[in-house]
């Protein structure tokens, strides 16, 4: 399995394609060219709806907007300021600047932690509706609601025009296809599956995103200027909300996250458009949403997995092509980082920590430090506010009061991936890992904050640090480096999500329930790895345990709470005797017993 | 003056009643129905038969309500139903629907902008000025329909299950509560309430095959600020509706066309939760 595999498909195909673009004009006739160039452009803009909606998961109605705007910069620069090529390339410019600037801008707005997906939509919503408003009120400079047209353009011949959409069409869908192949497409998918999860290994989700947006408004607004420049013709339309939904419809019907479907969807469904619609004017459109609300109820892939597995299964019959490309890292140790071993002898200390819902007061002041070194383990019963602690320390949005200090810095209000960055890694209660990611892209993710993800290809070798390797050999995983983890084991699971956690290399290791529903033989082995973190690597793991024997084994220290209260803390013996304690976990009233 | 504040207190009603039936749906069933706009357009044609048929307009709302009633049961059987646990998916299949229902229209009415006739003509007198008397009715309507909907989910059974399924399904249904029932009638409901405000909303306005798509933009913003209450929606309603009459009075009607949908984005930016309360 060579790195190089990926790119080497996509410039293959990228050849191919080229070829086919330069041989079209001559065996087609003038009326398809003329179509075609029209639909080169739009499919260019759905390829940027799939890379964020069908890759990243943002349901985008307003791509079309980024399309509006550089058809307009063309428009109006033709038509006010002067036209030549210097105009053009300056115009070009201006459209994909504005469209890189207005999509920062919605990316700010849309994404931040703990925004819903749906607000994102909502904007993206809002956007082509204010670009159409904008345009009306633009009076006589944007030709309102009638559009600008006949303004000078280069009237080349439509081979010469067929050239430079098909060519544009092939560049874009090269740059994107080895973007989504490479370690950081699989990075676009994780946030796709589990966005939260992605955050607290320390991935800046929200500037992924963004910057996703601003590229995929870039490369929308050339289609639109290309389009405007050809055509002639620029309408509000362009940029409205419909052509925004057409977007989805075409890349739904060609199969979301696949990249090439939405590009042969555009083309497909655009040029029968163009056929049908002067034999069947309405039937056509009514055609195309019947199969757009069929695929996605019953078929949500859209077509072009099922045509990809047909020409596969056909190749293979044929033995042209071999089994599908699955990426497999091999793994080697490093040493631990340097900020690992950051001298601060308690990396993580709260002062008056507090966190309410509305008059309900989950953590009540609670001031605590764990040590370089240690197991904090945290118990009590239900509803005593633990799993809400580690949140409040892991993330600094989630506390109404109080203050956190990691290695000795103050979280403020710090996003999860920030306070990642600052050394700790929380695992959770439940075992949400990316459903369609392997164990091998799982352990890249979490290295993202240290080694990056490589936009272009993909890696060969992860480098683990020895406590995440000794993880994986514990469980097995060593070797199902290449299995999805949606077929892992629960073992399994619980063993990579800690892998993982521990491969961020964090300073202070936290860690809800990590044996919850574990054999005794694993729980042993966890256990036993636990205890050589903080010996041999001088960890500070805080651990919230229901388990007591497994606490008692493995703790250095214990703190117990209570209804959002700090009820007691000291060594494993003292706790564990305490009449409180046993009160507490009896049910009885705590303040009887005091 | 007068008439600007009776213009505000109209468009906001106006608005809160084209917003209820995709309201309903979305407590209920957490999906949003992109068919909304489409449903509308189905009540508008309705409104334009029954006038064209000489039955009395007074009756084209309860018979679009009805209609879209049955509809919408067919829907939520078909369609609706395989997406519960695909929420966004269900917004882009909806919107389908709406396509299909838009091309249907237009292949048996054609594309042209008709008309429907208003069971009250004319103006009313109210002190100094002169209003007009359907916007003053449909405002009455709406507030009826808005006491009647609350009415139905606190004085009923259906009601009461209806609100156990909102705050929280799965122990709805360990309490033997059919969600499955609740969730069909609610979209029945849903689309009939759309059905019937596009009916209520035809003879201010003119009948086209797209005349629901700006509605549903609006009712969507509208919706997603209120959140899941019918006090929150009618406040929502008066608050963006209010500032769109403003803008498009003092600033300009173009602009005025997106103030909900500017406002809606910035009102939920700075609180996520909007402006529902409760």
């Amino acid at each position: 399995m060579s790195r190089r595999r990926p790119l080497r498909t996509a410039l293959i195909g990228a050849f191919v394609a080229l070829a086919v673009i330069a041989a079209g004009p001559f065996v087609l006739d003038t009326y398809t060219t003329n179509i075609l160039i029209r639909a080169f452009f739009l499919a260019a803009l759905a390829m940027t709806v799939d890379v964020l909606w069908g890759y990243t998961g943002i349901l985008t109605f307003g791509q079309s907007a980024f399309f509006g705007i550089g058809a307009y910069a063309c428009a109006l620069t033709f038509t006010h300021y002067g036209f030549g090529p210097g105009w053009a390339i300056g115009a070009l410019l201006a459209g994909m600047g504005t469209a890189m600037v207005v999509a920062a801008l919605i990316g700010w707005l849309a994404f931040y932690h703990g925004a819903s997906p749906l607000y994102a939509s909502i904007i993206t919503l809002a956007l082509p509706i204010v670009f159409v408003q904008l345009i009306f009120a633009g009076g006589r400079f944007t030709g309102s609601s009638s559009g600008l047209s006949a303004f000078p353009t280069y009237y080349w011949a439509f081979e010469t025009w067929f050239w430079i959409a098909g060519t544009y069409l092939v560049l874009v869908a090269t740059v994107a296809w080895i973007f989504v192949k490479s370690d950081f497409g699989r990075l676009l998918v994780a946030i796709r599956e589990n966005e939260d999860r992605c955050a607290y290994l320390g991935i800046p989700v929200s500037g992924v995103k963004i910057t996703l947006m601003v590229a995929a408004g870039a490369i929308g607004a050339g289609a639109g200027f290309g389009y405007s420049a050809f055509t002639n013709v620029v309408a509000p339309e362009l940029g409205g909300f419909l052509l925004g939904t057409e977007l989805l419809i075409w890349t739904a019907l060609g199969g979301r996250g696949t990249l090439l479907g939405p590009i042969f969807g555009a083309i497909g469904i655009d040029v029968t458009a163009s056929y049908l619609t002067g034999a069947l004017p309405f039937l056509w459109t009514l055609l195309v949403g019947i199969a757009f609300i069929v695929v996605i109820v019953f078929l949500p892939e859209g077509l072009a997995p099922i045509i990809g597995r047909r020409l596969r299964a056909a190749g293979q019959a044929l033995n042209l092509v071999g089994a599908p490309h699955v990426s497999s890292y091999s793994v080697k140790a490093i040493n631990p980082g340097s900020h690992a071993s950051e001298d601060v002898e308690v990396p993580l200390r709260t002062e008056g920590l507090q966190r309410h819902y509305g008059s309900l007061k989950v953590l009540d002041g609670i001031s605590l430090e764990a040590r370089k070194a240690e197991i904090l383990s945290i118990v009590g019963p239900n509803g005593a506010g633990k799993t809400t602690f580690m949140r409040c320390v892991s993330d600094g949005g989630e506390r109404s009061g109080g203050k956190v200090f990691i290695n000795g810095a103050e979280i403020g209000r710090f996003a999860p991936h920030r306070v990642a960055k600052l050394g700790v890694g929380r695992s959770f209660q439940n075992t949400n890992l990316f459903d369609t990611l392997t164990v091998g892209e799982c352990l890249m993710l979490a290295r993202f904050k240290t080694d990056g993800a490589q936009k272009f290809s993909r890696r060969e070798s992860l480098d683990l640090p020895e406590p995440a390797l000794a993880i994986l050999r514990a469980t097995e995983l060593a070797d199902a480096m290449t299995l999805e983890t949606r077929n892992l084991s629960h073992g399994m699971k619980r063993g990579l999500e800690l892998a993982m956690v521990l491969a961020t290399e964090p300073s202070v290791l936290l860690l809800d329930e990590p044996t919850a529903g574990l054999t005794k033989a694993e729980r042993t082995a966890i256990g036993d790895v636990l205890v050589k973190l903080a010996n041999d690597h001088r960890l500070c793991i805080v651990l919230i345990e229901h388990d007591l024997d497994f606490v008692r084994d493995i703790s250095s220290r214990i703190v117990v709470l209570h209804q959002g209260a700090l009820l007691m803390q000291g060594t494993v013996e003292e706790v564990i005797n305490s009449d409180l304690v046993k009160a507490v976990y009896a049910g009885e009233d705590a303040e009887s017993v005091k | 003056m007068a008439i600007l504040v009776l213009d505000m207190l109209t468009t906001s009603l106006i608005l809160f009643v084209v917003a209820a039936g995709l309201m309903i749906i979305l407590g209920v069933m957490k999906l949003i129905n992109f068919a909304h706009g489409a449903f509308l357009t189905v009540g508008g044609y309705t409104a334009m038969l029954t006038t064209d048929a000489g039955v009395s307009p007074w009756l084209s709302g309860p018979l679009a309500l009805i209609f879209g009633f049955f509809g919408g049961l067919l829907i939520e059987r078909f369609i609706v139903r395989p997406l519960y646990d695909r929420p966004l998916d269900a917004i882009l299949a909806t919107w389908g629907l709406g396509i299909v229902i838009g091309q249907l229209i237009t292949l048996g009415f054609g594309r042209e902008v008709q008309f429907a006739a208003s069971p009250l003509e004319g103006t009313l007198t109210l002190g100094a000025i002169d209003y007009s008397a359907y916007r003053l009715a449909v405002s009455g309507i709406a507030l009826a329909i808005g006491a009647g909907l609350t009415a139905l989910l606190y004085l009923t059974r259906f009601g009461l299950n209806a609100r156990a399924v909102i705050m929280n399904e799965t122990l709805a249904r360990g309490l033997g509560i059919d969600s499955a029932r609740v969730r069909a009638f609610t979209f029945g409901l849903g689309a009939g309430l759309a059905c019937a405000a596009g009916a209520l909303i035809t003879p201010l306005l003119s009948v086209d095959p797209n005349m629901g798509l700006p509605w549903l933009v609006n009712s969507f913003m509208l919706v997603l600020v209120s959140g899941v209450s019918i006090p929150s929606l009618l406040l929502a309603s008066l608050l963006l509706g209010s500032a769109q009459v403003l803008v498009s009075t003092f600033v300009s009607p173009i602009l005025g066309g997106m103030t909900i949908v500017v406002l809606a984005a910035a009102i939920l930016r700075i609180n996520p939760r909007g402006l529902s309360f409760g």
